[in-house]
């Protein structure tokens, strides 16, 4: 299994693991780091504080002899072998030396000069290790003459070794069991987390075997946004099936009219010229009628999940393409478009709805066209005005409701205004035919843009 | 007029170009993109008519070749869906115009007329030079007004001298326009044809339609009338 086949709950699990453990060795390093260094320096503490207690106690006299009395406020100095050790030279020449130490030898540090403090580890037969402070001590009798010792105390490092052993052992105790707790309380909160996850994918099981139309609208917000989503576009995939369906049906019922008639003709006629005449016609209809029952059928509608088109670059393309193929008619063309809009829209839709209204101007015009496109609080508003003969106000509703008649109904004008009005429905805008100031047609479209 | 026809299905290919030849125009034609590249690239042509659908080469990227090595001549294209984005991509890549399928062929005969005007400059639909007019989709000749009976191929050559009348025009390069890629050429023919054009349209020898440049070729001397 590689990572990316790793399902939410493992990966969180897997990260946060690592994190804990990461966390978790940092803190018992640093905590064991700050215990050894405050027990070493407690250590070194101690050993100042016999120090101090043996030159109180010491007696110097004049010849530099130093008494020393049989209680030292420490008693491990009298039991031998006892880890604590305290020992005064002078030169090579042992002074003094504590009970602990009888038959030991141990090679201490030299004179590190008048009152140098001076701490160092040595070790005894190889293996014990101890601390050592050697303390250089001047005394200056009567007379003014000065005698130099050296005072060494060590102690057996044995003890803090064991101190750390302990406390090292607790820390791992004590961060283990942390650990083991996060870890477990952190599978239970990732499982009570994710869960409506799981949920959404029974709900959505539900919709695929039919027991549900929609997804609920009870999920957490973060889930709520991606849920209405998927209901928008369920929607928006049950109208285009509707739309589908409806075309065809349309399209299979339309069809037969103009079969019935030409079989008709053909089974009753005798006339060859009037035959071919109308076959001419029924063919023109069938066709006009799988034309517009196939855009109707493949007009998307308006929906979110489509890309943005630029209305303006679509208007640019129609009118250039439309100034070639009419290049012969030299038509003004004149074409306002304030700022660039975009909407949500097929851009095949866009493409047709304002192809065959435009191809409607530069066919019917005299000279003149043109276009206008604004944008009003959410509406895209497009004007195409041409300075034909115009359509009388009682054609108009016909024109561009045609499409809904066609299998009842043959005309001149092609299906594009019934194509571009049906568009327009299907992206809940409106359409409307006026008189141009130009003296044709004006059409006005309206989208709102969401 | 030579025409190139680029179009996959059979039945339509072979529909157009009898009906082109009826209408006494030159046709090539092309099942695929490709055989459509190497003739529009290898003959002249005076309009070209281009599916969109094609195997091997589609008809946007043949047109765009075609373009990108220079070639001029007037382009329709053919479509079967009607899509307006199809059309202005066609037209975006060089076409000059489309029809949607099923068409009239009276349609595609008109544009293929108007197409070849506008690229040598007429703007008229009646091609009219001094006293002698021709009119390309009733295919009449007349003189003065006096139907001027041609041969098929005597109404090609005149044809392509009307079009481009006051343009010096090579045997060769009329050759190339009236005759089919396969016919068997010989350009001595054009000599004869030129004679009968002459005494059909002359027969008194005082308009002199049709000037000699020698070595150089054939010019239609009387002035258009536009």
């Amino acid at each position: 299994m590689t990572i990316k086949q790793l399902s939410l709950n493992q990966r969180l699990l897997l990260a946060v693991s690592l994190v804990l453990t990461a966390f978790l060795g940092l803190s018992a390093f640093s905590l064991n780091n700050a215990f050894q260094a405050s027990a070493d320096s407690a250590q070194r503490k101690q050993i100042q504080n016999y120090m101090y207690s043996i030159l109180i106690a010491a007696k110097f006299d004049d010849s530099g002899f130093v008494a020393m009395p049989n209680d030292i406020a420490e008693p491990k100095f009298a039991v031998p072998n006892s880890g604590l050790y305290a020992q005064i030279t002078s030169s090579k020449d042992i002074i003094w030396q504590s009970k602990s130490m009888l038959g030991l030898s141990i090679p201490l540090p030299d004179y590190p000069g008048a009152t140098n403090e001076h701490f160092s580890t040595i070790w005894l037969n190889d293996n014990i290790s101890m601390l050592n402070l050697a303390y250089g001590i001047v005394w200056e009798n009567e007379q003014g003459e000065q005698f130099h010792y050296t005072l060494n105390i060590a102690e057996d490092l044995d003890i803090i070794v064991q101190q750390k052993a302990e406390f090292q052992m607790s820390l791992w105790q004590w961060l283990g069991g942390t650990g083991l707790i996060l870890l477990i309380a952190q599978a239970f909160i990732l499982r009570w987390s994710l869960r409506p996850l799981h949920d959404v994918a029974i709900d959505l099981q539900a919709i695929k075997t039919g027991d549900r139309n929609r997804l609920p609208s009870d999920y957490p917000k973060e889930l709520n946004q991606i849920t209405e989503n998927i209901n928008t576009l369920l929607s928006h995939e049950e109208s285009r099936r509707d739309r589908y369906k409806n075309s065809l049906a349309d399209l299979a019922h339309s069809l037969k009219t103009p079969l019935a008639v030409f079989r008709g003709e053909l089974e009753n006629s005798a006339d060859l010229t009037g035959l071919k005449k109308l076959g001419h016609e029924q063919i023109d209809r069938i066709s006009d009628l799988v034309n517009y029952q196939l855009q109707r059928a493949s007009t998307e509608g308006q929906s979110s999940f489509l890309a943005p088109v630029s209305l303006a670059n679509i208007i640019n393309k129609i009118l250039s393409s439309l100034d070639k193929v009419y290049k012969a008619k030299n038509i003004h063309q004149q074409c306002e478009i304030e700022h660039d809009i975009y909407i949500h829209a097929d851009e095949g839709d866009m493409y047709e709805l304002l192809g065959n209204l435009l191809e409607n101007a530069y066919k019917y015009c005299n000279s003149k066209v043109t276009v206008f496109m604004t944008l009003q609080l959410n509406l895209v508003e497009i004007h195409i005005d041409d300075d034909g003969n115009g359509i009388p106000p009682h054609a108009r509703e016909d024109i561009l409701k045609r499409g809904k008649r066609i299998d009842t109904q043959i005309e001149g004008q092609g299906l594009g205004l019934a194509i571009a009005s049906d568009i327009i429905t299907a992206y809940q805008g409106e359409i409307k035919l006026e008189n141009s100031h130009l003296g044709g047609a004006k059409f006005i479209i309206q989208i709102p843009k969401y | 007029m030579r025409i190139l026809l680029v179009e996959d299905e059979i039945h339509l290919r072979e529909q157009i170009t009898e009906q082109l030849k009826k209408q006494h125009l030159t046709v090539d034609s092309a099942a695929d993109g490709e055989e459509g590249l190497y003739l529009g690239t290898e003959y002249p042509y005076d309009v070209a008519i281009i599916d969109l659908g094609l195997p091997k080469l589609s008809g946007i990227e043949l047109i765009q070749q075609l373009r990108s090595i220079g070639k001029d001549f007037p382009i329709i294209i053919l479509t079967a869906r009607g899509r307006w984005q199809d059309k202005v991509e066609g037209l975006e890549s060089g076409a000059d115009d489309y029809l949607v399928k099923p068409f009239h062929i009276e349609e595609l005969l008109a544009r293929i007329n108007a197409l070849a005007r506008r690229a040598s400059g007429w703007s008229s639909s009646t091609l009219q030079c001094g006293p002698i007019s021709l009119n390309p989709s009733s295919q009449e000749v007349a003189n003065n007004g006096d139907i001027v009976d041609l041969t098929a191929y005597e109404y090609r050559l005149l044809h392509y001298l009307m079009l481009n009348a006051g343009n010096v025009l090579s045997k060769t390069e009329l050759t190339d326009h009236i005759y089919q890629q396969d016919h068997d050429r010989d350009s001595n023919v054009i000599e004869v044809f030129i004679k009968r054009l002459r005494n059909k349209l002359d027969p008194d020898k005082s308009l002199n339609p049709i000037e000699t440049l020698r070595g150089r070729g054939y010019r239609l001397t009387l002035p258009r009338d536009n």
